[in-house]
């Protein structure tokens, strides 16, 4: 269910990047072109939504980004995150922060005064959370005795950190002057995790999921309004296409 | 445009990606081990000796495990409690010449965590003082368990012989 309406969102969310495309199609001469410089914040609408429908989850993450250059806009997130995962063997709740801070590099062409973005960016990214085991079941092979193999465990562990490097690809449209939609996917791939004892940190706030190995996947949709604070123009000498 | 369609088309991918269940627990994963004890020739010490028909039933459990021809067995040790007793009948399917006697093994136990998949695994370490408790029946029939070794007391692995029984 909540994998459903993440797909279905993300679907969505493409084909209304593709309308949004299709237009920019049209061809124009104008050869000035005004490129707005400035802050955009915005949140994690994804989070706030799973933080309704989802009993196990609540989660907050703020975005921003401010444009540095024509293609370079220093970026970063910072959220919080309090969730239990229910496995089949294990029942674990994370609280913790995260910080994500880097640069995205837009690759997107606009025309005229169109400032939509597909963009390749990287984060640094660092949690410090606190994990409790709930319960956990013990695995064995053996089923000749029938008793129950869950036990209620309530353990805690305390000052967990962690640090990451995300690769992010994403894009992000202008649907109203000045607020902006996004979504970006993260491959993550942590630098140091500090361990519990005896557990494993196996949802980090920030990098999410964690597999076997040191690589997780994020993503997020945002919703951001833009803030212009100045405006440069540009004559282009040619337009192409 | 090409470029543009897929980057699509992977996020697409990614994002349906997630929707896949969790991993399964390997069964070459070293999860709780079971208890393993090895026959011997009480004459012949260093000689293994195989069972014939020998029953084994933890004593609050109704089904029994059966062995025969074999002079290596595996038994579980309950993992929410110290101690298993056992009732070890040899020759179980011949009322004239069966022979019942019981093991309970003292021991301490550990929960380790192993993997998402496999959640935990007990591991057992057992008494220094009083790994085992030998006793007869009811109408005493003697003892066919005439000896009992400590292997390792560390039951961490099914890899070793953790009991050896001479009979």
């Amino acid at each position: 269910m909540k994998h459903m309406s993440k797909f279905t969102f993300s679907i969505l969310l493409i084909l209304t990047s593709f309308f949004v495309n299709g237009q920019t199609k049209k061809t124009d001469s104008i050869p000035t072109k005004i490129q707005k410089y400035g802050i955009r914040f915005g949140a994690d609408i994804s989070k706030i939504a799973q933080s309704f429908y989802d009993k196990n989850y609540k989660g907050i993450e703020f975005v921003g980004d401010y444009r540095v250059t024509k293609n370079y806009y220093l970026a970063g997130e910072l959220g919080n995150e309090n969730t239990t995962v229910e496995d089949n063997r294990l029942n674990f709740t994370t609280k913790g922060t995260f910080l994500k801070v880097g640069f995205d590099y837009n690759s997107y062409e606009n025309w005229l005064d169109m400032r939509n973005m597909i963009y390749l960016g990287m984060r640094y990214g660092a949690s410090t959370f606190s994990k409790t085991l709930n319960s956990y079941k013990v695995y064995d092979t053996s089923t000749y005795f029938t008793e129950a193999p869950t036990v209620i465990s309530g353990e805690k562990y305390d000052g967990l950190t962690s640090q990451w490097i995300e690769v992010v690809l994403g894009l992000k449209t202008e649907i109203l002057k000045n607020i902006y939609v996004g979504f970006s996917v993260r491959m993550n791939r942590l630098l140091t995790n500090t361990k519990p004892d005896n557990f494993d940190n196996l949802y980090i706030p920030g990098f999410n999921r964690t597999y076997n190995g040191d690589f997780g996947i994020g993503f997020n949709y945002s919703v951001s309004y833009f803030l212009p604070l100045y405006k440069t123009k540009s004559v282009k000498k040619s337009i192409t296409k | 445009m090409k470029k543009i369609q897929l980057l699509f088309i992977c996020l697409f991918f990614i994002t349906f990606s997630s929707c896949e269940k969790d991993d399964i627990c390997d069964a070459a994963t070293a999860t709780t081990p079971k208890l393993i004890i090895e026959f011997y020739d009480i004459l012949n010490p260093t000689i293994k000796k195989n069972v014939t028909n020998l029953a084994v039933k933890e004593i609050n459990t109704t089904s029994s495990l059966a062995f025969t021809g074999t002079s290596k067995i595996q038994i579980p040790l309950r993992t929410k409690l110290d101690l298993t007793k056992y009732s070890l009948i040899l020759n179980s399917t011949d009322a004239a010449i069966d022979n019942e006697d019981f093991l309970q093994f003292n021991y301490t136990r550990k929960n380790l965590f192993v993997s998402r998949a496999c959640g935990f695994k007990t591991n057992f370490t057992l008494d220094p003082t009083l790994p085992f408790i030998k006793t007869e029946t009811l109408i005493p029939d003697g003892y066919w368990i005439q000896n009992l070794v400590i292997n390792t007391s560390n039951v961490t692995t099914e890899n070793e012989t953790h009991v050896k029984i001479y009979f």
